[in-house]
C-alpha cells in the first residue's frame, strides 16, 4: 500500500518547504474547517474516531500492518512493541470514554454543541457552552506517538482545523493516524495537516504560528521556551515539559504467586514503548520487609525481562544509546564488585536489551532507559519520597502496588507531595483518554466558555 | 579526561625491586630505544605479564577482576583482560602505589561538583609518563630531527602547573618546556599565557599571545611558534583574532597541538572549522596542526597523523594499544563501525592498563577517527539531576 499524497509529510524527501506553502496549508485547513468540521455534532466526530480507532485493532487494518511495517526502521521500536503499543492507545478510543472525557471536562456530552446546563448549574439559572480554537498547532516531540496523537484526537474532538509539526523523522505515525482520518472521512482528514522539519526552522515556524490560536508542545523546557518565544501574545500555548516517573511496591504483597504477578507488572512498565515516555519508570522503590526482599525482587525482575525480551524484544539502538547503558553499567559493575551487599546488576547477555540495577542509596536516578531499571530498597513510602524529593514538582507518575487497604492512604501521601497521577503499577504507560496531562485539564486548556445567565 | 600534579616532596623510597618498578624501568628503556638496538618481548607478551602484576599488587582492580571471574591464568590474549571505566578512577584508588608512595595526582576534569577522577603518581610512574609522553610528542609534535624545534618559541595556552598542579596535560606541558630547554633558559619570554580564577576557570591572557604572535612574526629569519593548548582555548583564541581583526602569517614550521574536547566552556566548534580558523588567523598550514587524544587516567596519547588513504588518523605509540568495541555486544567493532575507545596502555604500570573510555570512534583499518562522547553516561549526582 502506498500512501497517497494528502500532506505535506507525504512529499518526497528532496521537496523543501516554503513560509508560503505552509501559510496557504494553514488558510486551506481553516476554509475547511469552516465548511466541514464547525458544524459537525461531537456525537458524529464520536462515532468517527471511535470508528478509526476500532480499525487500527485489527490485525487487516492497512495503516497498523504499514505501522508495524515500517516502524521498526523508522522509530527504533520493534513490531511487538508498537503493535503492544497500537492496541493500548487505540483500544481507549471508545464512545463510552469519549463521554466519560467530556463529562469529566466539560460537565455535559453537548456541551461543545449547544448551550447546556448541568443540574446544579440549572438550579442558579445558567448555561453554558463551550467554544474550541479555530486552528490548533501541534509541535511533536520525536519519541513517543501518544502525545501527538492524542493531542489530534481532541483537536478533531473540539473541532479544529490543525496543523501538526513533527521533529524530522519522526512523521510516520502520526501521518498514518492522519491518513487513517482521512480515509474514514476525507472531510475531516482535509481539516488536518502533517509536516516534517527540523526544529528550528524559524521562517517555516513563524508563517506557522502566526496563524494558529492555540499551540500544543512537547519536549525540552529549552524546545518550549523556544516556541513559547516565538508565538503572538494572544496564542494560547500548552507546553509539556519532560517529566519523571516511578514505581513504589509496599512489601506485604511481595509474597509467592503475588510478587510474580507484581514482577511481571513492573516489566510490564519497562518494558512498554522501551521505556521512553515521560509515564515510565526510572526507578521502583521496593519496599523492605516482604517475603521476597527488594535484592531478590531486583533478580526475578531480571529474569522477567529476559523473558519479554524473547517474546517483545527491545530493538537495535544508534551506538551513542547502547554506549550511554554500556558505560553505566561499567560503573555498576564496578560497584558491585567492590560493594556487593549495597549494589547487584543484572545485564542481557551479550546486548544491551535490558539492565536491572540494584541499589540500597535511596535517592532517584536518572535512567538511561531503553529497558535499564532501577531497584531501591526502601523502608516505606516516606523513605521513598525523601529518595525522590529531588525531582519533586517535576514527577508525571507514581505507579504503585499496594495493599488495597492502603491504597487511599498512600495515594493522598502521594498527591499531597506532588505527583499527578497515581495508577496500578503495569499500567504506568497506558493513561486513560481522560487522563489529566501533567495535571492540567484535558480538554477545559483548548475551550473558551460561553456563559448565558439567565433571568 | 584529564584537568589538573602535585608536588610532594618525592620520596627517595626505592622500589627497583619491585616487579612493577622493574616493568617500568624495562618499558623506559624500551621507550628510549633507538630503533636497531634489541628490543623488549612483543606488546602481547608485555600486556598479559603486566596484567599478572596488577592483578597481584592493584586490589581494586583485583576485585573488578575476580568479580568477573578472571585471574591471569585464564587469559589467553592481551584482548580479555578486563578494562576498568574511566569514571572508575572516580570512586575507587585504582593504584598499586602505597599512599605514602604517591607524590602526585592527576584529576579528571569532571563536571563541577562531582568528585573527580584520580590517577595517582610515584616518580617512578611519572618517570614512565614523561618518557612516553615526550617520545609522543616528539615523533608526532616536533619530529625526530628536532630541526627547529628547540629554538622554536613555545606558547603554553593552559595556566602554569602551580597553579592547575592535578592537570596531566599542563604536566605534560611542563615536560616537554623542560624537555627542550625551558628551564634552564630562565631568560626566555614567559611561555604560559593562561590562568586560573578564583573559581578555578581557565583564563588566558589573550593581550600577551597576541604581543608574542606579533613579535616573532617579523621576518623570515623568525623563528618558528609552538602553540600548544585545548580545543577550547584555541576556539577562544580565533574568536578574539576576530574580534581585534587579527591576523599572522608565523613563520614557516609554525605549528599547533590542540588536544581534548570542548567541555562545555566555548561554543562548540567542529574541528575541521577550528582548523580552518587557525590556519586563516595564524598562517599555519593544515597539517601543522596536530591533535592529541589523551586522558588523565592514560599514560601514553594519540595523535592524528596522515593514514594510509592520506586522512588524518589517531594513533597511539606502539606501548599503547586500542580497540573499538561496539557498545551492544563488547565486542570489536569490523572496519567503517563505531564503537567505544578502550585502551590498553602499557605505560599505566601503577595503575591499571585496560582503561574503557567514555568515547565513541570509528574503526578505520590503521587508525581510529573520534565521534565524540557517550551521552549521560555516568549516573548524575541528584544536586545535578536536570530533567
Amino acid at each position: 500500500m502506498n500512501l497517497p499524497n494528502y500532506f505535506l509529510a507525504d512529499l518526497p524527501p528532496e521537496a523543501v518547504l516554503s513560509p508560503a506553502m505552509i501559510a496557504e496549508a494553514c488558510q486551506a485547513l481553516k476554509r475547511n474547517r469552516e465548511q466541514y468540521l464547525a458544524s459537525r455534532s461531537t456525537e458524529s466526530l464520536v462515532k468517527t474516531l471511535s470508528r478509526v480507532a476500532d480499525e487500527w485493532l485489527l490485525e487487516e487494518n492497512p495503516f497498523r500492518q504499514m505501522a508495524l511495517r515500517l516502524g521498526p526502521e523508522q522509530t527504533g521500536f520493534s513490531r511487538e512493541t508498537l503493535a503492544r503499543g497500537l492496541d493500548q492507545f487505540f483500544g481507549q478510543l471508545t464512545r463510552d470514554h469519549f463521554h466519560a472525557l467530556l463529562v469529566q471536562e466539560l460537565g455535559d456530552v453537548k456541551r461543545l454543541d449547544a448551550l447546556c446546563s448541568t443540574p446544579e448549574e440549572q438550579r442558579h439559572r445558567r448555561g453554558s457552552i463551550a467554544n474550541a480554537p479555530e486552528f490548533q498547532v501541534h509541535i511533536a516531540a520525536g519519541t513517543l506517538p501518544n502525545p501527538v496523537w492524542t493531542s489530534m484526537v481532541f483537536g478533531l474532538l473540539t473541532r479544529s482545523a490543525q496543523f501538526v509539526k513533527c521533529a524530522s523523522g519522526a512523521s510516520l505515525l502520526p501521518r498514518l493516524f492522519a491518513h487513517s482520518l482521512y480515509e474514514a472521512d476525507p472531510k475531516l482528514g482535509a481539516c488536518l495537516e502533517v509536516a516534517e522539519w527540523r526544529g528550528g526552522a524559524a521562517a517555516l515556524e513563524s508563517a506557522l504560528f502566526a496563524e494558529a490560536d492555540c499551540v500544543t508542545a512537547t519536549g525540552s523546557d529549552e524546545t518550549l521556551a523556544a516556541v513559547r518565544a516565538l508565538l503572538p501574545v494572544r496564542t494560547r500555548f500548552l507546553g509539556y515539559g519532560h517529566r519523571v516517573s516511578f514505581g513504589f511496591i509496599a512489601g506485604e504483597d511481595l509474597y509467592g504467586a503475588s510478587a510474580k504477578k507484581i514482577i511481571a507488572r513492573a516489566a510490564d512498565d519497562v518494558v512498554a514503548w522501551n521505556q521512553l515516555g515521560c509515564l515510565s519508570p526510572h526507578v521502583l522503590y521496593v519496599q523492605q520487609g516482604g517475603a521476597v526482599s527488594p535484592e531478590q525482587f531486583a533478580a526475578q525482575l531480571a529474569e522477567e525481562l529476559e523473558r519479554r525480551e524473547q517474546s517483545e524484544p527491545r530493538g537495535p539502538l544508534p551506538a551513542e544509546t547502547a554506549a550511554a547503558i554500556a558505560l553505566r553499567r561499567g560503573i555498576y559493575e564496578v560497584r558491585a564488585a567492590h560493594s556487593p551487599e549495597t549494589t547487584q546488576h543484572w545485564c542481557s547477555p551479550g546486548s544491551t536489551a535490558w539492565t536491572v540495577v540494584y541499589e540500597m542509596d535511596t535517592r532517584f536516578q536518572m535512567s538511561c532507559l531503553n529497558r535499564f531499571i532501577y531497584v531501591k530498597a526502601v523502608a516505606d513510602l516516606t523513605a521513598a519520597l525523601q529518595g525522590a524529593d529531588p525531582i519533586r514538582g517535576k514527577v508525571s507518575t507514581v505507579g504503585i502496588a499496594v495493599p488495597e487497604d492502603r491504597a487511599a492512604e498512600i495515594a493522598t501521601q502521594l498527591a499531597r507531595w506532588g505527583a499527578t497521577r497515581i495508577c496500578p503499577l503495569g499500567q504506568m504507560q497506558r493513561p486513560p483518554l481522560t487522563w489529566r496531562h501533567d495535571g492540567r485539564p484535558a480538554l477545559g486548556d483548548l475551550v473558551t466558555w460561553t456563559d448565558w445567565e439567565q433571568l | 579526561m584529564r584537568a589538573g600534579c602535585r608536588g610532594k616532596p618525592a620520596l627517595k623510597k626505592h622500589r627497583m625491586n619491585h616487579p612493577l618498578s622493574s616493568f617500568a624501568a624495562r618499558l623506559r628503556a624500551e621507550i628510549a630505544r633507538p630503533p636497531a638496538a634489541p628490543g623488549l618481548p612483543p606488546f602481547p607478551e608485555l600486556a598479559l605479564e603486566l596484567f599478572a602484576l596488577q592483578f597481584q599488587h592493584n586490589a581494586a582492580y583485583r576485585r573488578i577482576c575476580e568479580a568477573r571471574g578472571v585471574t591471569p591464568s585464564g587469559v589467553l590474549h592481551w584482548t580479555q583482560i578486563p578494562a576498568v571505566p574511566a569514571a572508575a578512577f572516580k570512586e575507587l584508588e585504582l593504584t598499586s602505589l602505597a599512599p605514602e608512595e604517591r607524590t602526585a595526582v592527576f584529576h579528571s576534569s569532571g563536571t563541577t561538583g562531582q568528585t573527580p577522577g584520580r590517577h595517582f603518581h610515584g616518580p617512578e610512574s611519572l618517570a614512565l609518563y614523561e618518557a612516553s609522553l615526550w617520545s609522543g610528542f616528539e615523533s608526532n609534535v616536533t619530529g625526530h630531527s628536532g630541526a627547529g624545534s628547540a629554538a622554536s618559541r613555545l606558547l603554553i595556552l593552559t595556566p602554569p602547573p602551580a597553579q592547575v598542579p592535578h592537570s596531566s596535560l599542563v604536566h605534560m606541558f611542563e615536560t616537554v618546556r623542560r624537555k627542550r630547554g625551558g628551564a634552564s633558559l630562565p631568560a626566555r619570554p614567559p611561555e604560559y599565557f593562561g590562568n586560573t580564577t578564583a573559581a578555578g576557570v581557565w583564563t588566558m591572557d589573550f593581550e600577551a599571545i597576541v604581543e608574542a604572535l606579533s613579535e616573532k612574526a617579523d621576518g623570515a629569519s623568525s623563528p618558528p611558534q609552538l602553540l600548544l593548548g585545548t580545543a577550547f582555548s584555541f576556539v577562544h583564541l580565533v574568536d578574539y583574532l576576530a574580534e581585534k581583526n587579527r591576523q599572522f602569517v608565523l613563520p614557516p614550521g609554525s605549528r599547533v597541538m590542540e588536544t581534548g574536547g570542548y567541555k562545555n566552556r566555548s561554543r562548540t566548534m567542529p574541528k575541521s572549522q577550528l582548523h580552518a580558523l587557525l590556519t586563516d588567523r595564524l598562517g599555519i598550514p593544515p597539517e601543522n596542526i596536530l591533535c592529541e587524544y589523551g586522558m588523565s587516567e592514560l599514560s601514553s596519547q594519540a595523535y592524528d597523523t596522515p593514514g594510509a588513504h592520506s586522512e588524518r588518523l589517531f594513533h597511539f605509540p606502539p606501548w599503547a594499544r586500542v580497540q573499538i568495541l561496539s557498545p551492544e555486544t563488547g565486542r570489536e567493532v569490523g572496519v567503517g563501525e563505531t564503537g567505544l575507545v578502550r585502551v590498553f596502555d602499557l605505560a599505566n604500570v601503577f595503575s591499571v592498563a585496560a582503561v574503557q573510555t567514555e568515547d565513541l570512534a570509528l574503526r578505520h583499518p590503521d587508525g581510529f577517527s573520534l565521534m565524540g562522547r557517550a551521552p549521560l553516561a555516568e549516573p548524575r549526582g541528584c544536586s545535578l539531576l536536570t530533567i
